[in-house]
C-alpha cells in the first residue's frame, strides 16, 4: 500500500466553530465557578465542588483557546 | 586576450605531453559524434553535450569518463547524465545515471574526472547515446567590471571549441546560444558561423583525446544577474494542519558593478537606455496549494508584489523596494503555508515529509543554501534522503507551546541552482498522542488560575486576628451560613408541600386513596424532622448579636411557613375525607375554597420573605 497522506485529527473547517463553542462553554462554567465562590459562605463551601468546576472550566477553556489559536493561523 | 593565450598555451602543452606519453590506461571508447549546446541566455550557464559513445576495443566497458578543467569544475553546480533510448525523433526521457568523482591514473594534471556508470556494460562494437547536462555558476565574467548607469553590460564567456575528453572524437560541433544578437567579439576559428544570437563552431573531425582549443565570447547580457549569498529556508511542520515555509534571502546583483551616480529620473524616464543592466522583478513559482503568502523585510511589508495562479501552479512576482544595479544588495523574507495532506505521509509506522529542496525563485544562484526542517516536539528516529549529497546537522528550536523544543534537521549545500529544486524526504517517528501535550499545557495553565482563586478564598489573610472588625466579620459569616441553611430547609419544605399538592392531583385523576394517604404520612414525617432542625438553627440565630436585624424577618418566615403547612394539611385531610365519603367534586371544591385562598396568600408572603432574605 502506498504512503497515506496525513491530515489533522479534527477537520480544519471546524476550527472556528469549535473554538467559539468551547470558549463559550468554558466561560459559562467559569462564571458558575465565580458565582459559587462569591455567594457561598465559609462553612458551606465544598472544596470538591470548587475543584471540579475549575477543572471543567479549564478543560473547555484550554481546548477552546487551542482551537482559537489554530483558527487564527498560529499553527501551534 | 592575454588570459586566453596563457590558458590556451598551458593546456596545449599539457595535451601535447600526454599524447606523447599516452598509455592504454583508458578503455578504448570512441566518441563517434559529439554535439554541444551552450545556453548563455541566463547567468546560469547550461552546457548540454550529446555523446555517441562507441566501444572500439575488445573489453566490455561499464563506465564512461568525463573530464573538466579544474578551474571550470570548481564552478560546476550540477552534473547529470542520462541514457537516451530510441532513435531519431522518438526519444524517451532517459534514465539518470549515477556519476562519481574518479581518480584514474595517467590523467593530465589540473583536470577533474567524473565517471558515469552504465546500467549495462557496452560490448565490443556497440554504441550508445549519452546526454550530459553540466550547469555552471559564476562563469560569466562582467567585462568591463565597472559600468555607469547608462552603459550596457558586457560579459565574457570562456570555453573550448574542442570537447575536452579522455577519448578521441570523430565528429564534433559546438553551438552557443546568446540572449541578444549583440555580440561584441568572439574567437574566429575555422568553421565558425554566427547568425543573429547563435554562434556555431564546427564540425571538427578526428580530434585526439584531451584536445582543447580555448575560445572567448564577449557579448551583451541584460538578464537578471541575481545571486543570493545566503538563503535560509525554514520548513515548520505542525500536525494540526499546516506546513509553514519561511525563506530569508540576501540578493546581490553579481554583474558589472555600478559606478558613478544613480539618476532616478533617467531610470524612470528611459529605463531601457539608462538602466538596462538592472533588474526589477523576481518571479517565484510556488506550489498551487500555497496560502497566506507574505513578502516583507526588516522595515515591514513590501506591497509591490503580484500573485496569480491556477490549480497547477502559483506565480509570485516580487519587486524589491528599488531596482538592483551592479553590486547593489537587498534582503527580504517570503513566507507561505501549505496544507498538510499534500506533503506529509505515513508509511511503515514512520511519518515522512516530501517537499522541494531549493528556493522557488527562478534563475537564482545561491552560494549557500540552508534548509531547516522543524519537526514537531517529541519526534524521534530522524533520517533524511536527498537526491544529491548535502551536509546534515541537528539543532533545537523553541516555538509555540513548547517545553523542551522541537528537533530541527539542518541541511546545507553550496552553489545551488534551480536544477536542485527536487523533492527530498525527511523521515521521523511521532506519536499522535504527543499532539495532546499542547492543549494539556493550556488546560493546566487555566487550572492553575482556578486553583489560585480557590486558595485565595480559603486562606485567611487578615493580619490581626483579634480586632473588632475581624471578629464581627467572622460572626457575620456564621450568620450568613445559618441563614443559607434555613433557606435551604424552607425550600425543602416547600418542595414537600408541592409533593402533597401533587398527590391531591393524582387523587383526582386516579382515585387512589391509599396512595394519597401514604404520601401524606411520608410528608408528615419529613416535615417533623425539618421543623426540628429549623428550631435549632433559629435558636442559634437568636443568640448571635449581629443577626439582630434579620431575626425578626426569619421569625416571620418560619411562622408563615408553619401556618402554610397547617393549612395545607387541613386541606389534604378534607379532600381525602370527601373522597372517602364519595362527595361530588363541586362540594369538595366548596369546602376547600377558603383554605385554598389562604394558602395562596401565605405562599406569596413566604416567597417574598425568602427573596428579601436572599438579598442581604
Amino acid at each position: 500500500m502506498g504512503p497515506k497522506p496525513i491530515a489533522s485529527p479534527v477537520p480544519e473547517s471546524w476550527y472556528p466553530a469549535l473554538s467559539v463553542l468551547m470558549v463559550a462553554i468554558g466561560l459559562v462554567v467559569t462564571a458558575s465557578f465565580f458565582i459559587y465562590e462569591a455567594t457561598s459562605s465559609r462553612r458551606n463551601r465544598s472544596l470538591a465542588k470548587e475543584l471540579t468546576t475549575g477543572a471543567l472550566a479549564s478543560f473547555f477553556l484550554g481546548f477552546g483557546s487551542l482551537f482559537l489559536l489554530l483558527a487564527s493561523g498560529v499553527y501551534v | 586576450m592575454g588570459l586566453r593565450l596563457r590558458l590556451g598555451l598551458r593546456l596545449g602543452i599539457v595535451a601535447l605531453t600526454i599524447t606523447l606519453l599516452s598509455t592504454s590506461v583508458l578503455s578504448d571508447l570512441l566518441l563517434s559524434k559529439v554535439d554541444r549546446r551552450v545556453d548563455l541566455t541566463s547567468q546560469i550557464v547550461r552546457i548540454t553535450s550529446t555523446l555517441k559513445v562507441e566501444n572500439a576495443g575488445f573489453d566490455l566497458v561499464s563506465d564512461v569518463l568525463l573530464a573538466f578543467p579544474e578551474l571550470q569544475a570548481r564552478k560546476l553546480a550540477y552534473l547529470t547524465a542520462t541514457l537516451i533510448e530510441g532513435k531519431g525523433k522518438v526519444k524517451n526521457a532517459g534514465v539518470s545515471l549515477p556519476i562519481e568523482v574518479a581518480n584514474p591514473k595517467g590523467m593530465p594534471p589540473a583536470l577533474k574526472i567524473y565517471s558515469v556508470s552504465l546500467p549495462m556494460a557496452l560490448g565490443q562494437g556497440n554504441s550508445l547515446t549519452l546526454d550530459v547536462l553540466a550547469v555552471y555558476t559564476h562563469t560569466l565574467q562582467p567585462f568591463p567590471e565597472k559600468i555607469t548607469q547608462s552603459d550596457i553590460q558586457l560579459v565574457l564567456f570562456q570555453d573550448s571549441a574542442h570537447y575536452l575528453s579522455p577519448y578521441p572524437a570523430k565528429v564534433q560541433s559546438l553551438s552557443i546560444k546568446l540572449p541578444v544578437d549583440r555580440i561584441e567579439s568572439y574567437t574566429k576559428l575555422e568553421n565558425t558561423k554566427s547568425h543573429g544570437s547563435e554562434i556555431k563552431y564546427g564540425p571538427y573531425e578526428n580530434l585526439p583525446p584531451f584536445s582543447y582549443l580555448p575560445i572567448v565570447i564577449h557579448f551583451e547580457f541584460n538578464q537578471p544577474f541575481a545571486v543570493s549569498q545566503d538563503v535560509v529556508r525554514e520548513i515548520e511542520i505542525s500536525h494540526w494542519g499546516c506546513v509553514q515555509i519561511t525563506e530569508h534571502y540576501n540578493i546581490i546583483h553579481a554583474g558589472a558593478k555600478s559606478k558613478g551616480e544613480f539618476s532616478r529620473l533617467d531610470y524612470q524616464a528611459r529605463a531601457h537606455i539608462r538602466g538596462a543592466s538592472a533588474f526589477r522583478h523576481l518571479v517565484a513559482k510556488l506550489p498551487p496549494s500555497a496560502h497566506s503568502i507574505y513578502y516583507r523585510d526588516e522595515i515591514g511589508n513590501i506591497s509591490t508584489s503580484n500573485l496569480w495562479g491556477d490549480t497547477k501552479k502559483k506565480e509570485l512576482l516580487i519587486e524589491p523596494r528599488y531596482p538592483l544595479f551592479g553590486g547593489w544588495r537587498t534582503a527580504f523574507t517570503i513566507g507561505y503555508g501549505l496544507p498538510l495532506q499534500d506533503f506529509l505521509f505515513e508509511s511503515v509506522g514512520k511519518h515522512f515529509l516530501n517537499i522541494s529542496f531549493g528556493p522557488p525563485i527562478n534563475e537564482l544562484v545561491v552560494n549557500n543554501l540552508i534548509v531547516k526542517v522543524v519537526l514537531p516536539e517529541g519526534s524521534g528516529d530522524i533520517s533524511i534522503s536527498t537526491p544529491f549529497p548535502v551536509k546534515q546537522g541537528q539543532e533545537t528550536k523553541i516555538s509555540h507551546l513548547d517545553v523542551v523544543g522541537r528537533p530541527v534537521v539542518v541541511l546545507e549545500k553550496g552553489n545551488v541552482v534551480p536544477e536542485h529544486n527536487q523533492y527530498f524526504q525527511v523521515y521521523y517517528r511521532f506519536n499522535k498522542l504527543s499532539m495532546l501535550r499542547e492543549p494539556f499545557m493550556l488546560i493546566s495553565g487555566f487550572f492553575f488560575l482556578f486553583v489560585a482563586c480557590t486558595v485565595y478564598m480559603h486562606v485567611d489573610l487578615s493580619i490581626s486576628k483579634s480586632s473588632a472588625s475581624y471578629l464581627a466579620k467572622l460572626q457575620w459569616d456564621e450568620v450568613r451560613a445559618t441563614i443559607q441553611q434555613v433557606e435551604s430547609i424552607i425550600n425543602q419544605l416547600l418542595e414537600a408541600h408541592e409533593k402533597l399538592e401533587a398527590s391531591l392531583c393524582d387523587l383526582s385523576r386516579t382515585g387512589d386513596i391509599q396512595a394519597c394517604k401514604m404520601a401524606r404520612k411520608t410528608a408528615d414525617m419529613f416535615l417533623k424532622e425539618q421543623s426540628k432542625e429549623l428550631k435549632t438553627l433559629f435558636s442559634f440565630l437568636q443568640s448571635s448579636p449581629s443577626a439582630a436585624h434579620i431575626v425578626s424577618k426569619v421569625e416571620d418566615l418560619v411562622l408563615r411557613e408553619r401556618e402554610l403547612q397547617e393549612r395545607l394539611i387541613a386541606k389534604h385531610t378534607t379532600v381525602v375525607d370527601c373522597y372517602e365519603r364519595k362527595f361530588a367534586s363541586r362540594e369538595i371544591e366548596a369546602r376547600v375554597a377558603p383554605l385554598e385562598q389562604k394558602i395562596i396568600a401565605l405562599r406569596k408572603e413566604v416567597e417574598d420573605l425568602l427573596e428579601y432574605i436572599d438579598e442581604i
